[in-house]
């Protein structure tokens, strides 16, 4: 149980498995938004991210007893998402990831400091499409979802020394970027 | 028997230090291996390790360090070798102090623990091996987490049924905790409540195992 | 690409205090993290609970009939070939059976692990790997850029254990790794880093 009084991760797991099926729904609520704001950054489309998380958690139900420690859960997730997506631009031909999800068009009346952020993200969004997919992987799992090395070790496989020279490159290519447009 | 043993011991001793001169010959200045292995000898007779020292003498070489500063240094080993000793037998270690150990506690020293949190973690582990509990402990030390702190969460996890290497992923479970941006205190209270179902480091995938290659000169066991 | 300060990595990274940095790698910092920060609205998803409970609450079909249903389920499956080329193929999968190839990798004892290697040199033209696991001896265990890009790397069996090392670049620079977690003084006036093995089959 965490601090809010809601059932910790574990918990629900534990209750999934008993067989109460519903009890799956919390699970959901709690990680899809992480979970789909991380598929959309890899995949580029919100749409395929959404369709890519729900497969994911379709999954992650079919296979919730090899949850070896539920504690992690969102970790477990991320490795689930994580891997559709690369299966999903593995079968896209061409590496770019395209911005169908352009930052809405800000209403004239908003401020200036609107429009202004809406141009920021658009050129964040487009540094980070020019990344390949695992540096994009790496940064937006660690600076955009929060994960520590340790963590997205877990998620993708890969060792912390890895995952530190694609971060490291990642931050190299955005801040090159923003200079660029400083 | 005993006549036979003592024929051996002394026959094994320049047996030995021409080993460590076969070693060095070639690799280390040549106006610095009769110093180093002078030192070599007097860690022999005090029961300390010798691996160390020569290693430090072989970096130097390979280092292109001159002769001078290649003795330095494996004087300055052998302190920290004797300090490690000393601090072994001080936190409750008859000697003759197992050399491995020595040589883990002096890593500890040279990565910065306090001796006092040193001879803590000795303490709470009354027998070898030590080095993933010293190493953890540094670990924290290294991103600047309270020593003694650190000492506490390590020894903590070792009441919890914690040894060798799962030690050195209750370190990590803090450090990551660390660059989730909580407070180190936060950290450690965290990883505390999880103990002892701190997650485990990532085996290596089977790509890795497979690229993977022995050094040159290394037999498969 | 030019690489950054590398005290920027390290306070992104948790690894030193932001205060300790000068006030223009502070800003790069921030500026970073404000990047980042932007991309971490998180709208709501209608509708994904719905979609997937509803997928949930069906049935699951029996195993049996899954299997009679993949069966029974006509997939497209064709292949033209001469019978020729065919008896060739034949042999060739006889042949892989009985002796096959590929590396299957080192076989490991019982308390060998494996060292992972990485660094980015550009423009090197060798990186190895030096330390006490090979009695500092240099030349001997060397990394690869097999994509060329500038990113070198090796694996290497070694018995579990603690080890100090460097990397030699061009067979003369040494140089610490950066991206290894601990770090200690060599007596020399640098720093080696340490790498601690652990027995895989446990």
């Amino acid at each position: 149980m965490d601090v809010r009084g809601d059932p910790s991760d574990p918990e629900v797991v534990a209750r999934v498995l008993g067989g109460d099926a519903e009890a799956f729904g919390l699970v959901i609520r709690r990680h899809e938004a992480g979970l789909v704001r991380f598929a959309t950054r890899m995949l580029g489309s919100r749409d395929a991210a959404v369709d890519a998380v729900a497969e994911s958690f379709m999954r992650a139900y079919r296979h919730l007893a090899s949850c070896r420690d539920p504690a992690r859960l969102r970790t477990w997730l991320y490795r689930i998402v994580a891997n559709r997506c690369k299966s999903h631009l593995a079968r896209r031909p061409i590496a770019d990831v395209p911005l169908d999800d352009a930052p809405p068009v800000a209403d004239p009346a908003d401020s200036e400091g609107a429009l202004e952020r809406a141009e920021q993200v658009a050129i964040v969004e487009r540094a980070l499409a020019q990344l390949s997919p695992e540096k994009r992987e790496a940064f937006v799992l660690k600076h955009v979802e929060g994960l520590s090395y340790q963590e997205m070790a877990a998620v993708t496989g890969e060792r912390i020394p890895t995952l530190k020279m694609r971060v490291h490159r990642a931050r190299e290519a955005l801040l090159r970027v923003l200079e660029d447009h400083a | 028997m005993r006549f036979v043993l003592l024929v051996l011991a002394l026959l094994a001793t320049p047996l030995a230090a021409q080993s460590v001169r076969d070693r060095l010959e070639g690799r280390v200045p040549a106006e610095a291996i009769p110093a180093v292995d002078s030192l070599v000898q007097v860690a022999a007779q005090e029961n300390l390790p010798t691996e160390p020292l020569v290693q430090k003498a072989l970096e130097g070489g390979a280092k292109q360090v001159v002769a001078l500063r290649v003795v330095a240094a494996v004087q300055v080993s052998l302190t920290q070798l004797r300090d490690a000793r000393d601090l072994l037998v001080r936190a409750g270690d008859l000697p003759p102090v197992t050399p491995g150990e020595v040589t883990t506690v002096a890593w500890a020293l040279r990565r910065g623990l306090p001796a006092v949190v040193v001879g803590r973690i000795v303490g709470a582990l009354p027998r070898p091996p030590r080095a993933a509990a010293v190493h953890a402990v540094a670990d924290l030390v290294a991103h600047r987490f309270d020593p003694d702190s650190g000492a506490d969460l390590i020894i903590d996890a070792i009441h919890q049924g914690l040894h060798e290497a799962r030690l050195l992923d209750v370190s990590t479970a803090a450090i990551q905790e660390l660059q989730r941006g909580r407070s180190h205190a936060e950290a450690l209270a965290l990883v505390r409540q999880e103990l002892p179902n701190v997650p485990a480091a990532p085996k290596p995938t089977r790509a890795a195992v497979v690229r993977a290659r022995r050094p040159p000169g290394q037999q498969p066991p | 690409m030019n690489p950054i300060d590398s005290r920027i990595h390290q306070a992104l990274d948790g690894e030193i205090a932001r205060d300790a940095l000068p006030p223009a790698l502070r800003r790069t910092v921030e500026r970073l993290e404000a990047a980042a920060g932007l991309l971490a609205a998180a709208a709501p998803v209608p509708g994904l609970e719905a979609r997937v409970m509803a997928v949930i609450r069906q049935p699951a079909p029996s195993r049996t009939w899954r299997v009679v249903r993949w069966l029974a389920t006509p997939h497209t499956v064709m292949v033209r070939i001469r019978p020729a080329w065919s008896l060739a193929l034949a042999a060739v999968l006889v042949l892989l059976a009985l002796f096959p190839l590929g590396d299957r990798g080192p076989m490991l004892g019982e308390h060998e692990g494996i060292a992972q290697f990485v660094g980015r040199f550009p423009g090197a033209r060798s990186v190895h790997v030096v330390g006490s696991f090979n009695d500092w001896r240099t030349g001997t265990i060397a990394l690869e850029d097999r994509d060329h890009d500038g990113v070198w790397r090796g694996v290497v069996v070694l018995p579990a254990g603690t080890y100090e090392y460097m990397f030699v670049v061009d067979g003369e620079l040494w140089v610490p790794d950066h991206l290894a977690e601990r770090q200690v003084a060599d007596n020399f006036g640098r720093e080696n880093s340490i790498v601690i093995v652990r027995a895989v089959r446990r």
